[in-house]
This record gives C-alpha cells, sequence and structure tokens, in this order.
C-alpha cells in the first residue's frame, strides 16, 4: 500500500503541477487512523496528503457529480469498482471522458472503515460480516479498473464465493407470502434518509423522482407502503445499471440487505438480456439493456 | 441508596410496562434505537441497557419520525377536520444518555419557548418521564462534557440508574420519579454501594467562543474545502438527537386525507428548493454551512446553547468521515 499511496501522490502532483488536472480526488487518513476518507486536492503541495491504504473503500466516482457542469479537468483514483461507476457515468452521458484523468489501481479488498468506527463507538450497532473484508469486496467480480489512463499494481483475481447468487436463489424458493413478509420486516425500519441514493453513482438523475413535489410520486412517511414504494422504484431504476460497488448497502445507518435486492437485479437482468454486467467496458454509443427505445418494441409500455 | 439487582431489570420494565409505554435501549436486527417495551421479542431483540448508546436517538418520543396531525374531509363547499392526533398516551424513556437528555432540553426550547407552542410536542412531553443512565465510562466519539454537558448528571432526568457491579442505583429526582417509584417499590432495597471513578470523555474540543466567531465566517473558504466529500446523505441530521427539522404533508384521496409531519433535513435538496425553481442552498456547500451554523451559532445566539450535544453519532455515521469535533477545530484555528 505504502508504494500505491506514494505513486499516486507522484503522479497527483506531477497532474496538478503540469496542470493537466485542476483538482484531484482520492483519500486522506482520518482522525481515528481507520477512517480514511475522500480527499480533494487542489495543489501540487497537497498531494502530499493523499493516501490509498486498507481503508480507501469509498466509490469516488460518485463525487464526480458534483463537477459534472464545470469545466474543470478532474483527476480521479479508482479501484474495480468504482472504475465501473465511471463507465456508468460515461454511458450515462452526465461526463465527458477528456475531462478525466484516471488513476487505477488494481484493489487487494478493502475493509469498511464505517464498521470500524461503529465498533469502536461503545454503541449498541450490530457489525454484520467480516469485519477484516468488506462484505462489497466478498462478491467483488472486478478488482482491477476496466477504464484508466495509468495503472498501478499488478492484475487481481476476483474474489467471488461460491455462488454469488446463493442468497437471491434462497429467497427465489420461497412462496410469495414468505418473500412478501420479509420484505415487509426489512423495509419497515428504513428511517428513508436516502443515503443509499446519494452515495449511489447510477443514481444520477438532476432531479431524482423522490424529491418531485409537482405531483408527489412517493410519499413521505416512514410507513411500510411509502417504505416499499421507495425501494421498489429504486429497484426498477437500478435494475441493469447498478454496478455493484455496495456503497448503498454500506452507508444505510439501519442495515438494510441493498445488495441483495441488487443482485436479483443483476441476476435477471442477466437472464433475461444478457450475458451483461453493467460497467464492464466503456465503448462510445454502446446502449446497455433497458436503456433503448425503440418504436417497435414488442412491448407497448416500459 | 435505592437500588435493583440487574437480574430484576426486566421485572422492573414489566411492572413499568404496565401502566406507561416504555421505550428502551435494544438491538433490534441491525438497527439499535429505543423500542417499545412491549414489543421486546427475545428471539430478535437485544436489551442493551449496558453498552453506551444506541444508534437511533430516542427524541422519537416526543419528536417522532412521521406523526399524524389531523384528517380532514371535504363536505360541500366546506372542510372540516375530523380529528387531531395528539398524543397523550403516558410514557417513559428508560436508560437514556446525558447528551440525549440535553438533547430534549433543546427541542423543548424549540417547540416551547420564545412565543409558540407547538401542541403536539407538549401533548407528547408532558406525558413522559425520563430515566436517565449515568455515563462512567464514555466512549471514542463521545465529546459531550466539551459541549456543556455533565455525562453523570443528567439534565431533564425524573431518575438517575447509576450502573454499579451488581446492578443500578435507582436515584429520585422528580415528583414524576416519586410516582414511578411507587410502582416497583417492591422490586428496590436500600443499600450503599461504591460507583465507580467518572472517566470523563476522551475527544474533547474547545467550543468556547466558536459562536462570536462564526460570525464573521459565513464566507470562508473552509466551508467549500470541508464539504467536499460530503454527499448531503443526511444520515448526520436523522440520526442527531437534537436535529428537529420537519416538513408537513398531505395524504388525499377523493374528499378526504390528513396531515402528518415528517422529519426533514437541512442537508437535502428539496429542503431549500422554492417555487418557481430557486433554491438558495443548492450545492453540498450550502447545506453543509448551514447545519454547523445552526449547531454552532445560531441555535446559540437564540437559545444560549450549543445545538450539539456531544453524543458522537454523527462522526461514526458518516460515510464521508466528517467529523463536527473537526469543524470545531477548524474554526477555532481559522
Ligand atoms: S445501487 Fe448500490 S451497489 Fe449499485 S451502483 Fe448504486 S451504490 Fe453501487
Ligand atoms: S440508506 Fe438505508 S435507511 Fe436510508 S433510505 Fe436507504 S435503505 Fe433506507
Ligand atoms: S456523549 Fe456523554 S452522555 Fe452521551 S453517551 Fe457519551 S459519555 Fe454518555
Ligand atoms: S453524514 Fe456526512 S456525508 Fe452525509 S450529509 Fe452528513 S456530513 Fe454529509
Ligand atoms: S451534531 Fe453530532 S455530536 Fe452533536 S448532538 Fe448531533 S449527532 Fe451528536
Amino acid at each position: 500500500m505504502k508504494e500505491i499511496t506514494a505513486k499516486i501522490q507522484e503522479t497527483a502532483a506531477r497532474l496538478l503541477t503540469e496542470g493537466r488536472v485542476d483538482i484531484f480526488i482520492g483519500w486522506q487518513k482520518g482522525e481515528f487512523g481507520y477512517n480514511t476518507k475522500p480527499f480533494f486536492a487542489h495543489s501540487p503541495e497537497e498531494a502530499d496528503k493523499l493516501v490509498f491504504d486498507e481503508y480507501s473503500i469509498h466509490n469516488l466516482s460518485n463525487a464526480l457529480l458534483k463537477f459534472r457542469d464545470g469545466h474543470q479537468k478532474i483527476g480521479i483514483v479508482v479501484k474495480g469498482c468504482d472504475s465501473r461507476g465511471i463507465v456508468r457515468l460515461l454511458e450515462d452521458n452526465q461526463f465527458k471522458r477528456e475531462r478525466l484523468y484516471i488513476v487505477g489501481v488494481c484493489c487487494p479488498g478493502m475493509k469498511d472503515p464505517l464498521k470500524k468506527m461503529y465498533q469502536d463507538s461503545g454503541f449498541a450497532v450490530q457489525v454484520n460480516g467480516d469485519a477484516e473484508l468488506a462484505d462489497k469486496c466478498r462478491y467483488c467480480i472486478q478488482p482491477n479498473p476496466v477504464i484508466y489512463d495509468e495503472l498501478i499494481g499488478e492484475k487481481r483475481e476476483p474474489r467471488l464465493p461460491e455462488d454469488r447468487f446463493k442468497e437471491v436463489k434462497e429467497l427465489e424458493t420461497k412462496s410469495y407470502d414468505e418473500r412478501y413478509q420479509f420484505f415487509e420486516q426489512v423495509l419497515s425500519t428504513c428511517i428513508r434518509c436516502y443515503a443509499c441514493r446519494q452515495a449511489c453513482v447510477a443514481c444520477n438523475c438532476r432531479t431524482c423522482i423522490f424529491d418531485e413535489t409537482r405531483p408527489q410520486w412517493v410519499g413521505r412517511e416512514t410507513s411500510i407502503s411509502d417504505n416499499m414504494m421507495y425501494h421498489l422504484v429504486r429497484a426498477f431504476h437500478m435494475a441493469g445499471r447498478c454496478v455493484e460497488c455496495g456503497e448503498c448497502e454500506r452507508v444505510c445507518p439501519v442495515g438494510i440487505p441493498l445488495m441483495l435486492i441488487n443482485r436479483k437485479l443483476i441476476k435477471d437482468v442477466g437472464e433475461f438480456f444478457g450475458p451483461y454486467e453493467a460497467g464492464m467496458e466503456y465503448k462510445e454509443g454502446a446502449k446497455p439493456p433497458l436503456s433503448v427505445y425503440r418504436e417497435d418494441d414488442p412491448d407497448d409500455f416500459i | 441508596m435505592k437500588v435493583f439487582k440487574r437480574a430484576k431489570l426486566e421485572k422492573v420494565l414489566d411492572k413499568l410496562s404496565a401502566s406507561y409505554e416504555v421505550h428502551v435501549p435494544m438491538k433490534r436486527g441491525a438497527q439499535s434505537g429505543f423500542f417499545d417495551y412491549r414489543t421486546y421479542n427475545a428471539d430478535f431483540d437485544e436489551l442493551v441497557l449496558d453498552v453506551l448508546n444506541v444508534l437511533k436517538p430516542p427524541k422519537e418520543a416526543v419528536f417522532p419520525q412521521t406523526e399524524k396531525m389531523y384528517s380532514f374531509k371535504q363536505e360541500g363547499q366546506d372542510v372540516i377536520i375530523d380529528k387531531v392526533y395528539e398524543n397523550e398516551d403516558k410514557r417513559i424513556v428508560f436508560g437514556m444518555r446525558s447528551c440525549d437528555l440535553m438533547a430534549i432540553s433543546c427541542l423543548d426550547d424549540v417547540f416551547l419557548t420564545r412565543g409558540y407552542v407547538d401542541t403536539f410536542y407538549k401533548k407528547r412531553r408532558d406525558n413522559t418521564i425520563f430515566v436517565a443512565n449515568a455515563c462512567y465510562s464514555p466512549g471514542r466519539q463521545c465529546f459531550c462534557d466539551s459541549m456543556g454537558v455533565n455525562p453523570v448528571e443528567p439534565e431533564l432526568a425524573d431518575v438517575v440508574l447509576r450502573e454499579y457491579n451488581e446492578g443500578y442505583v435507582w436515584e429520585i429526582k422528580t415528583e414524576k420519579g416519586e410516582e414511578i417509584t411507587a410502582l416497583i417499590a417492591d422490586l428496590l432495597e436500600e443499600k450503599d454501594v461504591n460507583l465507580p471513578e467518572p472517566k470523563g470523555c476522551t475527544l474533547k474540543v474547545d467550543y468556547e467562543g466558536v459562536d462570536k466567531k462564526l460570525k464573521g465566517m459565513f464566507e470562508h473558504p473552509m466551508w467549500e474545502r470541508f464539504s467536499e466529500p460530503c454527499q448531503t446523505c443526511g444520515i448526520c441530521t436523522y440520526t442527531c438527537p437534537t436535529c428537529h427539522c420537519f416538513d408537513i404533508q398531505v395524504k388525499a384521496w377523493g374528499e378526504e386525507g390528513y396531515r402528518f409531519r415528517c422529519w426533514d433535513s437541512c442537508m437535502y435538496r428539496e429542503y431549500t428548493q422554492m417555487a418557481g425553481g430557486h433554491n438558495p442552498r443548492e450545492t453540498a456547500k450550502e447545506r453543509f454551512r448551514n447545519r454547523f451554523l445552526h449547531k454552532l451559532e445560531f441555535f446559540n445566539e437564540r437559545y444560549g446553547k450549543p445545538l450539539c450535544t456531544g453524543c458522537g453519532r454523527c462522526i461514526f455515521v458518516c460515510p464521508s468521515g466528517v467529523s463536527i469535533v473537526k469543524i470545531i477545530e477548524e474554526i477555532k484555528g481559522a
């Protein structure tokens, strides 16, 4: 990790000095040692603050949305999953490739600083899963950046559990009532903070349907019907678009199993329209499934 | 001193629950918060009175996330309000920490003082009794004693619990406290016990003078820089025990419907979205600045205390590593 950090600092300093980029997005150390956080370097001097360590988990591609209307040139560090986020933005026409200088890092797998913070807080927050390896990394199908200008490190093998869709299949075998009950139970605890949406690179609509007030499509009560409506709509909007970066589930303060929903979508899109994995390569003009409109579509509605 | 043994805790809660809705700190699946003891299910839930605190703040007892206000009907030309939902259920919040009690005192300031009394809040508040739990070992992100809170002497408490090696001291503070003590009198015993030495917080910050200093810092470049990683997700405000912004919305079908209020957050775009499309807090910078100015400057100006009680929640829930302690230090150093 030390070498990676050194390379990133060197690249960032060079790009900032040469004026190739105006801002360089990476990570910096946090106050507690393990709470590494996003960092935006604006000058070559600030490049010294950049780090890459086992807690560099955030999908920084989401931060590009802040700059989508500007003209700044941006340098950004991406891991495998994050790079798929960049493809998402390019395919969705949210960013121009020319404005980016992408530094790819072949990812060794990350730990989740949020989990570590919870554990350390003394609060009664349940910490699910493996504290050593973040949940999202256990399912990683692409640790190596799929789009970059510069690559750091040796390519790595995907770290897939034997059956990536095991939990999804288990759920699929349940009866309609059991599934309804299951979703009712897990979604009833959603506090509708929309952090899952904010953390998501695929949630890049300028005005989100949940923020529309005239008309208001989805009610703002934390009731099971409004909660389900929120999650159903978001699921539909993620089908074929989710790049499996796991940020939504990671940031959810109440531990809603969002990746279970996302993996079901991934499985279905793969089976019905695939084989297809979102954001695995960028071809200019390529149209992913479910993002094309054709007048002669055999279905007359969505 | 009046004490009860740890083994009697569930009995105490059973007895109180016979006459009150008792909100206790629980771990419920992946969630932790204050939930009604009557819904306690040993298969899913865990009572966590002995751990430091829970993620969802107890403000929900007096200020629920979603609260029905009134329902209405249209009759001919008139609109009739047919029911006002003021909640007068008798309730105890059991095991609250000092930081969360001070937060209630902030909510009291907002909803009950300065010439306007919010009756929905008041009805709940008048019928709520607080059993506090003194903090002898603060956690890594607790900094309440820097924000004018005493972890072992909670404000507003009707009863204070003090944990010792075998159970809890039951210290009555008010008349309401006496009332509920009568309900569990047979479970209490008189005993002199040694209490642990209070440790105080390890995380410290110097808030002195920050409110005044902020007056001249509206345009300071720090807001731009510090808000850069912020995703405006709002988790920090939803888990904060003091945040109290809400929106009033309506659900209607045909000729009838109801109004309700629900938490809102200054971190959201929609919060300041105006009719006509203008938004004075368009980007993360403006929203982020508002959150800290409200907590550290405006609230203090109006009510004489900060709108942060140092509970530490926003520090460890922030997915982007934003820390209010760091922000205060930065303001100090600016
Ligand atoms: S839905 Fe979740 S996993 Fe998928 S792209 Fe968005 S944040 Fe990442
Ligand atoms: S982050 Fe979690 S609690 Fe917040 S809206 Fe998303 S699923 Fe609900
Ligand atoms: S902030 Fe203070 S009162 Fe609150 S839990 Fe920590 S030590 Fe206790
Ligand atoms: S929790 Fe962090 S990222 Fe989310 S709105 Fe608050 S400061 Fe911003
Ligand atoms: S601002 Fe943060 S530390 Fe302060 S009371 Fe709110 S959640 Fe707790």
